[in-house]
């Protein structure tokens, strides 16, 4: 007997609420920005609800913005007044954009690194400073997952991390709230480490990449200058929220990595690609030279040297391309249809003071990103983001770099719920703490990193944009 | 996850079969319990949990059973595709040197418990034999991370490439 599944229902109601824009005659809303609305709500949908994959309906996206809103496509062949059709290389074009190349530079070095245990090797070595003391080693714990996460992704550097508290867990005393302490720091830590640079984690790219459609460029090197203040501060506290929250009761923490570096000739190219790469990242700011066009180094270096093999280019994470790159195509036609504007002009925002819409974008930021993905949270805001500043509704003192970074930072600072990220997953499939403590720990974090965002918005950015 | 992942028991002896699903009820709910008291049962039990869309990970099988004995019922597993993958254990102490090398070579056998066993000893192999079960054959090994090999499966973890989304 086939019964019909949740799964069904959401198809259902994304299709349903995709032709709903084809019957209506929506005053100020242009023939396109209603395709366009059509596309949105499916999309918004599908991806709030996943009924299939993030990355599927990233993927239906481009191909429905192809299909009906570019100039090649079924509907708008003509340049209008309303709407001057994008040609459907802009949709599939946002799989080349730069923020994807950088992604992929990224992907590739990750890659790397974890097949000759660099990650690893990293961590013992980092974390040997920090001595015994269990809140030293939380400390250096969280600094060592914040740096990886910053340039591999969060999800993995928790995975890694684990292996390191896993044994640390199991010899501690069942009742000492350290061991949760411990299971809390590494998933929080890579989720805030992440906010570092421009490659620490997917939200950042779509904020990049929507930034970019608009002809801004965040540098590398900018982009941890915005960033990192936030992301140290925010580390910072959470480990002094999480030693208050669980008071370790062990004085000592026996910590004996093993491990050693690889020697072979590979393995040394790969350190020096990984050095010389991160190097002329965090650089861009003396040579000029474009983070994207450095990440083409390490991608071609080790494809060149066989590193990077056919098997390992097979097994990029190309999904998270795929997602991101659909996020960003969503972006061009929202803005060029005019819907994105529209959305925003049904708003008086004139009456709301910067400081209020700057905590207003955040907070919805970080509720939206604890239940859904944190890409697809920063997606759906970032685009009536844009148009509030580039319409000007929203008056002076509004600006885009600014609401956009917001929100990109604030969809990065949501765990509260094993579901908020892929990390907090792994967290709490260890058995070793419930979800309440995460929910208490998550939610302190969570109005911290509101009111620091907030702040670094009025004060610290302004700073260096202007 | 819609599939189970079952253990299988073949032992003759109830006694013995009482002492090794006593000592496993630490993963029966995670990892259910199904037992046979000879070879024609065990692959009765083996269809049944199959044509209802679930898996074998783990096999503990005695190997002098009435009828087919246990080595044999273990190399008719592997040849078979869909019990190829599952691990394969042999809890004996009768077994003799010529049984033994048949099971490596052509079950592929996966660990050798000697009777008397330990509860601790007996529960090592499972959960080593099913974590290694499940980082071969599972996608979603966070729903193990309890009751398995939790540094094995975050190490599997780490070189699947998992990403952030």
């Amino acid at each position: 007997m086939k019964i019909i599944s949740k799964d069904h229902v959401s198809i259902l109601i994304g299709i349903i609420g995709f032709f709903i824009p084809f019957f209506l005659s929506i005053p100020g809303l242009s023939e396109a920005g209603h395709v366009a609305l059509s596309i949105f709500i499916i999309a918004a949908v599908f991806w709030m609800l996943e009924p299939v994959p993030i990355y599927a309906t990233s993927i239906m996206v481009i191909l429905l913005q192809v299909f009906f809103l570019s100039k090649q496509g079924l509907l708008f062949p003509e340049i209008t007044a309303e709407y001057s059709p994008n040609a459907y290389t802009d949709f599939i074009g946002t799989l080349a954009n730069p923020i994807i190349i950088l992604f992929l530079g990224g992907f590739v070095l990750a890659d790397a690194a974890v097949k000759f245990d660099l990650d690893k090797n990293l961590t013992r070595i980092l974390l040997k400073p920090f001595g015994s003391k269990p809140k030293f080693i939380i400390l250096g714990l969280m600094v060592v997952t914040g740096l990886l996460s910053a340039f591999m992704s969060n999800t993995a550097t928790t995975a890694m991390m684990m292996t390191v508290i896993l044994p640390i867990i199991a010899k501690t005393e069942a009742s000492d709230p350290l061991r949760i302490g411990i299971a809390l720091s590494i998933p929080f830590a890579a989720n805030i480490g992440g906010i570092a640079t421009p490659i620490g984690t997917p939200p950042n790219a779509v904020v990049i990449g929507a930034l970019s459609n608009q002809g801004i460029d965040i540098a590398f090197t900018e982009w941890m200058v915005l960033a990192g203040p936030l992301v140290i501060i925010v580390l910072f506290v959470t480990w002094l929220v999480l030693l208050w929250m669980f008071k370790p009761e062990t004085d000592s923490i026996p910590m004996d990595l093993k491990g050693k570096f690889q020697k072979n000739s590979s393995a040394i190219l790969v350190y020096v690609v990984f050095g010389a790469t991160v190097l002329l990242w965090v650089t861009e700011s003396l040579h000029g030279v474009g983070s994207s066009i450095i990440a083409l180094i390490p991608v071609t270096v080790l494809a060149l040297t066989g590193i990077l093999d056919k098997d390992g280019i097979r097994q990029l994470p190309w999904e998270v391309l795929w997602l991101v790159a659909g996020g960003i195509s969503l972006g061009i036609s929202m803005e060029s249809t005019g819907l994105a504007e529209w959305i925003i002009t049904n708003i008086e925002w004139s009456i709301f003071s910067p400081v209020f819409m700057i905590i207003i974008f955040s907070l919805v930021a970080i509720v939206m990103s604890n239940f859904l993905s944190n890409t697809v949270s920063a997606t759906l805001l970032i685009p009536l983001a844009v148009s509030l500043a580039t319409s000007g509704v929203a008056g002076e003192g509004f600006s885009l770099v600014l609401i956009s970074l917001v929100i990109g930072v604030s969809a990065s600072l949501a765990m509260m719920l094993p579901i908020s990220t892929p990390p907090n997953a792994i967290a709490i499939s260890t058995g070793t703490l419930k979800t309440r403590h995460m929910t208490r720990a998550g939610f302190v974090i969570g109005i911290f990193g509101l009111l620091m965002v907030t702040l670094y918005a009025l004060f610290y950015w302004p700073l260096i944009l202007n | 996850m819609d599939h189970k992942i079952y253990i299988l028991i073949v032992e003759d002896e109830l006694e013995v079969m009482d002492a090794l699903v006593k000592d496993l009820e630490n993963f029966e709910t995670f990892f259910p319990v199904e037992t046979a008291n000879d070879t024609t049962e065990a692959e009765k039990v083996i269809d049944y949990i199959l044509d209802h869309g679930h898996r074998i990970g783990l096999i503990l099988c005695d190997h002098v059973l009435p009828g087919k004995n246990g080595v044999d019922l273990l190399i008719d597993l592997q040849k078979n595709e869909n019990t190829a993958k599952s691990k394969k254990v042999l809890v004996t102490g009768q077994a003799g040197h010529e049984d033994t090398i048949l099971a490596i070579n052509k079950a592929d056998l996966d660990h050798y418990v000697a009777k008397p066993w330990t509860e601790e000893e007996l529960q090592d192999v499972v959960r080593d034999q099913l974590t290694a079960y499940v980082i071969e054959n599972e996608k979603n090994l966070l729903a193990y991370m309890q009751i398995l090999d939790a540094e094995k499966l975050s190490e599997a973890m780490r070189k699947h490439k998992m990403t952030d989304h």
